[in-house]
């Protein structure tokens, strides 16, 4: 297997004030990295929108990236409710967040969106029940 | 124009400061998915928004600063976060309308 730099993270699903801790922090390693800052920004944008999706809706999970000479991977997984319909959770301006997400600035139906137009490739496995695992790609 | 000079000329609350980067242009927003889409590198980011996740988001679109409109201030959280990630945090009580028109106005954007 081609070697990697591997960064994993624990995100908190019952705190805000740390979601984007993980996104924050591989941005942090890519700058570092020297990776072009047009690059950093749509891996920094994918995975936020992850991110906050998993606190919003999933009670937190697990955020895995791995960083390739040309490209990262990062898996998104959960434990949630799973997403009954895909399609219609990937339509620009639908949201199932509460009043109270939306009034922290959320719920404006683009967190999914986002992160297909900010990834290069975006695989979505979920089970309703079981939870979620959200692939994102970009390549460098 | 830089942000310490913009916040001199504007006469602005400073909650927290960061790098003294030039403002470059503007964007106004209290959606969080829209401002880290569509918000420039560079900007200044106008919001009535108070929360804590403000600050992670000015920190991924790099933004010049944040100026909070209509004399919101950060709650404890948000100042806290703002501070440790080097962000600045200005306030106005313009409304947003009104503080658009001064970061224009003084920054020439």
């Amino acid at each position: 297997m081609e070697d990697c730099i591997r960064l994993e993270y624990d995100v908190d699903g019952e705190n805000f004030a740390s979601a984007g801790n993980a996104s924050e922090s591989v941005k942090r390693t890519l700058k570092q990295l020297g990776v072009s800052p047009e690059f950093v920004r749509k891996v920094a944008i994918a995975m936020y929108e992850g991110e906050i999706n998993m606190v919003i809706h999933a009670h937190g999970g697990k955020a895995l990236a791995e960083i390739y000479p040309d490209h990262i991977g990062i898996y998104l997984k959960d434990s949630g409710p799973g997403i009954a319909d895909v399609d219609l959770a990937m339509k620009a301006g639908y949201s199932t967040a509460t009043e109270n997400i939306r009034s922290l600035g959320f719920g404006a139906g683009m967190g999914l969106p986002n992160m297909k137009k900010y990834s290069d490739e975006m695989t979505i496995e979920t089970a309703v029940g079981v939870g979620t695992t959200v692939y994102l790609r970009v390549n460098f | 124009m830089n942000v310490s000079q913009f916040v001199k000329e504007a006469g602005c609350t400073v909650f927290s400061e960061g790098e003294d980067r030039a403002i470059e242009s503007g964007y106004c927003g209290d959606f969080l998915s829209n401002i880290i889409s569509r918000a420039t590198d560079a900007c200044a980011w106008l919001t009535v928004m108070n929360n804590v996740n403000v600050a992670a988001v000015a920190t991924l679109i790099d933004c010049a600063c944040v100026l909070l409109c209509e004399g919101v201030a950060p709650d404890e959280a948000f100042a806290a976060r703002a501070a440790s990630l080097g962000i600045w945090v200005l306030g106005t009580k313009e409304n947003v309308f009104e503080a658009c028109k001064t970061v224009a106005r003084i920054c020439n954007v």
